[in-house]
């Protein structure tokens, strides 16, 4: 048998690109990373296994504790893990959900080919940095009280479409349709409102960003007409979360739990994970306000879009409707889920706990909505600003493999501390503009540096694995041309 | 013994290690070591405030003395710097009390990044000979 040795952990190959950690100790099931030789590697080279290994302590934990080929040392659960936690005698736990709640991206595509864009770069980065509120205290599109926050949260992208921010169609290529019916407000608290209500359609920092792009290989043309994506094509990717409220809620609820269910607390491994049994008023209230946030960053994402079609209209001038400027998906990567999911023959309920991970249901399933349901879920990949991003199609295998998920992007393998020493932002932006014809334009240049291409693992390498493994499946990649961020 | 803080190696996140002598003083040095996470240059300007901070444990009352500093600045739209803390220890049934104050740096007068928030993770504060040590991730 194959096995890998990382500093103390063992793993044993499966099968290609599949390697597990037998259970051991404290850990309920075994745990599982999928990825190639070369990104474990990667995934040995920091915290990331031992991570993975706690999290298999969660109670309820089924089948195994999975690692994505992207995954990476995050706090608690590691990032690019997946674990389903059965729904009736397990729990749920907000730090395997992570701290930006619905942390997700979206695809909104154009009839605009690369031709039309070039020459007006400059111009259409300006305005889009212009008119998209990012970086610390920049505001957002709206600006709101703590009533329409409440009807944000409850409403969800329908808040928007009621409110001029989005039209019908909108709603029906969102998962879920842009609206979580579980959500309930008045689990958010005050003071995750207060941080909300002047961040509404706001990018914030760190790895988010928007970027225009265009599609440079459609690998899958059936898929590929199902999705409207051509080569050439200009397509728009927005990359954000719920902001404060979202990190507000988690913080909340950690701290309650920390509280209230002590007893479970002090069995874990990483006070990170502190989880509130299913079944518990913590878990039900935690999971009506996880719901809410994610109903807020919906919302956050489609008030980007919509501003970013006027911001076309003004550079290109003329309606947005004209050049096509329809979403493609909305997907989340920080989120937990109550799932049927069929485990050794018998189907149960799990919240399925995707943390840096992204949902990827295969065609046929119920739950991807029905424009896309005999081609499987879109699942939107993005890379580092010097590298393409994909487009992939939920896989076959992605159900009896990963609980229905996939990858959600390359994977840091830099810290930012470290990135900041290696490169300096200007000559970052400069490079990406002279030999790419990237243009690139930022609140903060220790934001560029900390997002240089070179602090992330390879893109390709991640949706290779994701492609070969069957759960995810490449439909086509994209490549930047303008992007901002905070 | 000084008070220090230096911000350490996380793949994705931010990490503060930070020493004083005192319990408050490693605090103001684990909060000063946050707005260095969030900003590289910051201008001499900004008023006071105060930050009033109850919890049931020193652990849970650095988390939440982090957590009301996040809160604070996105709420104020000014990044805390120059953090004092005074702490009181329990008194039979009662909860560790931090009074404290920071300078308020209004946000569009500096480059600063979002610090989303505190995290427990790899959490440390401990008392080693006459020092204070503390080590907090951040997610970012």
């Amino acid at each position: 048998m194959t096995t890998f040795d990382a500093d103390g952990i063992t793993l044993e190959q499966v099968s290609e690109y599949v390697w597990e950690i037998p259970r051991e100790g404290d850990m309920r099931v075994p745990a599982r990373v999928f990825a190639s030789e070369l990104l474990l590697e990667e995934i040995a080279g920091d915290k990331t296994l031992e991570q993975l290994k706690n999290s298999t302590q969660l109670p309820g934990m089924t089948k195994y504790g999975i690692c994505m080929p992207d995954g990476h040392q995050g706090y608690g659960f590691p990032v690019g893990g997946v674990g389903a936690l059965d729904a009736e005698d397990g729990c749920i736990s907000p730090g395997a959900v992570g701290y930006d709640i619905n942390c997700g991206v979206r695809m909104m595509k154009t009839n605009l080919a690369y031709d039309d864009v070039k020459g007006t770069e400059q111009e259409l980065v300006d305005a889009l940095f212009e008119n998209i509120p990012s970086g610390l205290g920049g505001g957002g599109v709206v600006e709101t009280d703590v009533d329409t926050i409440d009807e944000i949260l409850e409403g969800g992208v329908r808040w928007a479409l009621e409110n001029g921010h989005a039209v019908e169609d909108d709603l029906t290529h969102c998962e879920d349709e842009g609206f979580r019916a579980e959500a309930d407000a008045s689990k958010i608290s005050q003071k995750a409102k207060d941080r909300g209500k002047n961040q509404v359609g706001s990018l914030g920092s760190g790895n988010h960003f928007l970027e225009v792009q265009r599609v440079t290989d459609v690998f899958d043309g059936t898929i590929g007409d199902a999705y409207g994506l051509e080569e050439d094509q200009i397509v728009v990717l927005i990359h954000c979360g719920s902001r404060g409220l979202g990190h507000q809620t988690c913080t909340d609820y950690l701290r309650k739990i920390e509280k209230q269910h002590q007893g479970l607390l002090n069995q874990l491994p990483d006070r990170e994970l502190a989880a509130a049994p299913a079944g518990s008023q913590l878990a039900e209230d935690y999971y009506g306000a996880m719901n809410a946030a994610i109903n807020f960053a919906w919302v956050n994402r489609q008030l980007i879009m919509h501003r970013t079609r006027q911001v076309f209209e003004q550079v290109f001038d003329r309606p947005w409707q004209e050049m096509g400027m329809e979403l493609l998906y909305d997907v989340a990567h920080n989120i937990a889920k109550k799932e049927t999911h069929t485990v050794d023959g018998e189907e149960g309920e799990y919240f399925v706990h995707r943390k840096g991970a992204t949902r990827a249901f295969p065609a046929g399933h119920p739950e991807v909505p029905e424009a896309y349901r005999s081609v499987g879920q879109p699942v939107i990949i993005p890379g580092s600003m010097g590298s393409g991003s994909y487009v992939l199609s939920g896989g076959d295998n992605s159900m009896e493999l990963t609980f229905g998920s996939t990858a959600h992007g390359a994977g840091r393998v830099m810290s930012r501390t470290q990135a900041k020493k290696d490169y300096w932002g200007g000559d970052v932006q400069q490079k990406l503009r002279d030999q790419q014809q990237i243009y690139v334009k930022a609140q903060s240049g220790a934001t560029v540096a900390e997002e240089a291409p070179g602090v992330y693992k390879d893109v390709d390498e991640v949706v290779r694995v994701s492609d070969e493994l069957g759960i995810g499946d490449k439909v086509a990649r994209t490549f930047p041309v303008c992007n901002i961020k905070g | 013994m000084r008070t220090s803080f230096e911000l350490r190696e996380h793949t994705a996140d931010v990490a503060v290690a930070a020493t004083g002598p005192t319990l408050e003083a490693v605090f103001a040095a684990v909060a000063d070591g946050l707005a260095a996470a969030s900003c590289d240059d910051v201008p001499e300007e900004g008023t006071r405030f105060d930050v009033d901070v109850r919890a049931e444990s020193r652990e849970a009352l650095l988390f939440d003395y982090l957590d009301e500093l996040i809160y604070l600045r996105d709420v104020r739209g000014e990044l805390p710097v120059d953090n004092r803390v005074t702490i009181t220890e329990p008194d039979g049934d009662d909860e560790w009390h931090l009074e404290g104050s920071a300078r308020g740096v209004p946000l569009e007068a500096v480059a600063a990044r979002d610090v989303k928030a505190v995290t427990y993770s790899e959490m440390r504060l401990e008392e080693t000979g006459e020092v204070w040590e503390a080590y907090v991730v951040f997610d970012v």
